[in-house]
């Protein structure tokens, strides 16, 4: 496959100490790929963590944020529990080794950075509302005119067609939009939501996997393109079969979890673990959970040898979840999680612990695996921890980066990278065009 | 043979951006096979080795067409992830069939698994001999828990994977057993999303440098990267992240509030002060929404449960989806709790093409959904249901393996090819 050729463009010392080579895609072929790509990031709370996906195989990435900060910078947890636009956990983990520059689209001449930054970049990922960068006459048609190989990625709550392409988003309602939401509790019990604003996770996965099949795409052809990912359509990836159990039985389901076994969660000493004793109709699964509970003498244990056991309709009645959750929790609420768990396993039975924080930072294989890493942060005098690879590839070194910038921290830096004089960024300052950090 | 003759030509009018990458894939159930649906969308090739004495789990899991849970090729939750796939049938527990895998490997671009550790091994298809058969070849593995440390050959599903990382514990009523998605979630996004990501990465290095290499997920991992608050809150003395039903630390009213209608709540998601006075104007200013502890978000905070406590009973007595488009009108994040039928039917969902019905020769024309990528310049592309188990064995080693049809036979005859 023959590389288009393309300009280096500059070599830098970065302000955290890590040289970056010339960026050409090609010329040093270890640098390659996504090593090789400059990222443009314009995202906020929706958004991030797509580019932090590049930025862990070597990517260049560059944060921009509006003037007055991400609104990232507000979200908690904390770090020590108390509030400040340094102090956000999700904004230091999203952003972990990009580099920062604050810029205001507002203000010609901070459009005119923003049309330089994208001149040389491959790609950028954005989550503005629809319509906004066209206002600011920053939209793909006029962004590929300086850029036809750029892959300009939009993230936004419900995409840019549609009716609903104008609506104001959040992460509940593009849940509970999606059907993902419903599934989340039982018969007439209201759902619940997990940490972490999942529908904007699902979308950001997406944005980077879609950017990276563009990007593929670009590097073959030279053409670049927009790719606009919704979070209620990457929602729609996760409602497992519910869609199909209307279309094909007209049933409409709800969430598992009050069929006897089969993913119920139980108590113990310290907490809660998850259980699947048996999936449909697995005789072999079963007889290894009877066999375990035999091993720890489990009272009344008998009561679930019977074959009835083996019939989901039967393990689905209340009487029968009722039975199976009164013998095996007197079991389990006198043992410990983790005990639990290793004890389950080496009985060949599909037994996790429902985890906490604390726990995930003491899980043995973890830490045999040096999963979590830190970085020291001295303005916050102390460490922060973070989660490590998401994967291990033979040939990509994956990195957690450095820690996330300081409120335009870098604007500087990269205005000098592209050709701005101490006197011009003084001005810009002056101006607020830029936030010198 | 009709269907076979459609398939192919529809394979070469193929116009998405991976067009002429292969996937030779033998995953099977969750986050294998939704991996290579989506870059099937996307235009690639995607072979599904199966075996009638190993069929695909999902063939065998619940729904059914018509609720008729008879033979492998019913399952809607099989066919919503294999859609324009092409299965064939290869007895892998045969020594002969791995000649056909070996002839398979030669032309692909991409060898994934998710079995567990060691399985691929035992033919004689680990990364080893597979990257000496083919040294482009990039070969995923998508182990539970990664395939070093005291827990590596430990088993589990989605829904273990749930509480393993954490989401579940944080999914609940206060104070209440934790509940959960409800769902095999990781297996949806988080672990395809990342090994999706993790294959092209590998594809564009190659680009370059022409060799492949291997690509191991642990699926564990993979889902915490989603999900960094619990753990991260406790190592910087935050404390715990708790279970908060469905509110937000940072927002109040926020969460589920009954409706008229079975099942039926409103999703209302109040995130800054503008938006608490426009929720007053369009409850038409009760008195109790003008009281001082509720007029801002640490006081709302403060007084949740009586606040929601009077917002449902505003909301109870109205139509849900009335409601949400009233408060959307008004810049106020709302929606109804949808069902899978109400999603199905979604003025948003339907006007982007997100669903799509695909006609199989068992099912009839049934229910599938798109990769959520809106490419402007190389769509992608859902032409083709499902395939039934082996319904491409012939054409594959024929067209694609350059088998004759005397070998076919041989192969068949043997039982290698069931």
């Amino acid at each position: 496959m023959q590389l288009a050729e393309r300009p280096v463009i500059w070599k830098r010392e970065s302000s955290r100490g890590r040289i970056k080579e010339e960026h050409t895609m090609g010329t040093t072929k270890e640098q390659a790929g996504i090593a090789g790509l400059r990222v443009l990031d314009f995202t906020g709370e929706l958004g991030p963590y797509a580019a932090k996906m590049y930025l862990g195989f070597g990517a260049e990435v560059i944060h921009l944020e509006p003037m007055g900060g991400d609104p990232l910078r507000r979200i908690g947890p904390f770090y020590r529990g108390k509030a400040g636009t340094e102090r956000s956990l999700p904004f230091l983990y999203y952003n972990a080794g990009k580099r920062g520059l604050a810029l205001d689209l507002h203000q010609q001449q901070g459009r005119a950075i923003f049309r330089q930054l994208v001149a040389r970049s491959e790609l950028l990922l954005e989550s503005c509302a629809p319509g906004y960068l066209g206002e600011l006459a920053l939209d793909h048609p006029r962004l590929a005119a300086i850029n036809p190989r750029l892959v300009h990625t939009s993230i936004t709550p419900f995409g840019h067609t549609g009716p609903y392409r104008n609506l104001p988003g959040s992460d509940l309602t593009c849940s509970a939009m999606a059907g993902f939401l419903y599934l989340a509790g039982v018969e007439n019990e209201p759902p619940v939501r997990p940490c972490d604003n999942q529908s904007y996770r699902m979308a950001e996965a997406y944005a980077a996997v879609g950017s990276s099949i563009a990007l593929f795409h670009a590097q073959r052809t030279g053409e670049g393109q927009f790719v606009d990912v919704a979070c209620i359509e990457a929602v729609g990836m996760a409602l497992e079969n519910s869609a199909q159990y209307w279309d094909l039985e007209g049933s409409l389901r709800r969430g598992g979890g009050r069929e006897a076994g089969n993913g119920t969660i139980h108590p113990t000493r310290d907490g809660y673990v998850v259980l699947v004793a048996i999936i449909g109709r697995n005789r072999n699964m079963w007889k290894r959970f009877l066999q375990w509970l035999e091993a720890e003498q489990v009272p009344e244990r008998e009561l679930l040898a019977g074959d009835q056991w083996l019939e989901p309709a039967y393990r689905s009645s209340s009487q029968s979840y009722q039975t199976f959750c009164r013998i095996f929790e007197r079991f389990s609420s006198s043992q410990d999680k983790l005990s639990l768990y290793e004890r389950a396993q080496a009985a060949m039975v599909a037994l996790s612990p429902v985890s906490t924080g604390k726990d995930l930072l003491e899980n043995p294989q973890l830490k045999a695996r040096k999963f979590w890493q830190t970085l020291d942060h001295p303005e916050l005098g102390g460490a922060v921890v973070y989660p490590g690879p998401p994967y291990e590839l033979g040939r990509i070194p994956w990195t957690l980066g450095g820690r996330a910038p300081g409120y335009g921290e870098h604007s500087r830096e990269i205005l000098e990278e592209l050709g701005y004089s101490e006197q011009e960024i003084s001005r810009l300052a002056r101006k607020e065009v830029i936030h010198v950090g | 043979m009709s269907v076979k003759n459609k398939a192919s030509q529809e394979e070469r009018g193929t116009k998405g951006a991976l067009k002429g990458i292969v996937v030779c894939d033998f995953s099977w159930v969750g986050a294998g096979p939704i991996t290579t649906n989506i870059l099937g969308q996307c235009g690639a090739t995607v072979i599904k080795i199966e075996s009638s004495r190993r069929p695909d789990l999902l063939r065998r899991g619940g729904p059914f067409k018509d609720g008729i849970a008879e033979g492998l090729e019913r399952s809607g939750y099989f066919a919503n992830r294999n859609p324009g796939k092409q299965s064939i049938a290869l007895n892998m527990s045969d020594p002969k069939a791995r000649e056909v895998a070996v002839r398979l490997i030669k032309k692909s671009d991409i060898v994934i698994n998710n079995f567990r550790v060691g399985q691929m091994e035992k033919w004689d298809l680990g990364w080893e001999a597979v990257s000496r058969i083919n040294p482009r070849i990039i070969y995923v593995t998508m182990s539970l828990q990664g395939t070093s440390g005291p827990h590596s050959r430990y088993m589990g599903f989605g829904v273990n994977l749930n509480g393993l990382c954490g989401l579940t514990a944080t999914a609940g009523q206060p104070g209440e057993t934790p509940f959960g998605t409800g769902t095999n979630y990781t297996d949806h996004v988080m672990v395809p999303g990342h090994t999706i990501f993790a294959i092209m990465a590998a594809l564009l290095q190659r680009e370059a440098t022409g060799r492949g290499q291997a690509v191991a997920v642990s699926q564990l991992e993979a889902a915490l990267a989603m999900k960094p608050s619990d753990a991260m809150a406790w190592a910087a003395g935050a404390g715990a992240l708790e279970a908060m039903g469905a509110g937000d630390p940072q927002a109040a009213p926020h969460g589920v509030f009954t409706t008229l209608g079975y099942r039926r709540w409103l999703a209302l998601a109040v995130r800054s002060q503008t938006q608490w006075q426009q929720l007053k104007k369009i409850m038409a200013q009760p008195a109790w929404a003008e009281e001082e502890r509720f007029s801002t978000l640490a006081l709302r905070k403060q007084h949740e449960q009586e606040l929601n406590q009077h917002l449902e009973e505003w909301t109870s007595h109205q139509y849900g989806d009335t409601l949400a488009d009233q408060l959307q009108e008004q810049g106020i994040p709302a929606a109804p709790v949808n069902d899978a039928r109400d999603a199905i039917a979604d003025p948003q969902l339907r006007a982007r093409g997100f669903w799509h019905y695909l006609d199989h020769p068992v099912m009839g024309t049934t229910l599938y959904n798109r990769a959520p990528l809106c490419f402007s310049k190389t769509p992608v592309q859902m032409t083709r249901a499902a395939p039934l188990l082996g319904e491409h064995t012939q054409q594959v080693l024929q067209e694609m393996l350059d088998y004759s049809e005397e070998e076919i036979r041989r192969l068949a005859d043997q039982g290698v090819l069931s």
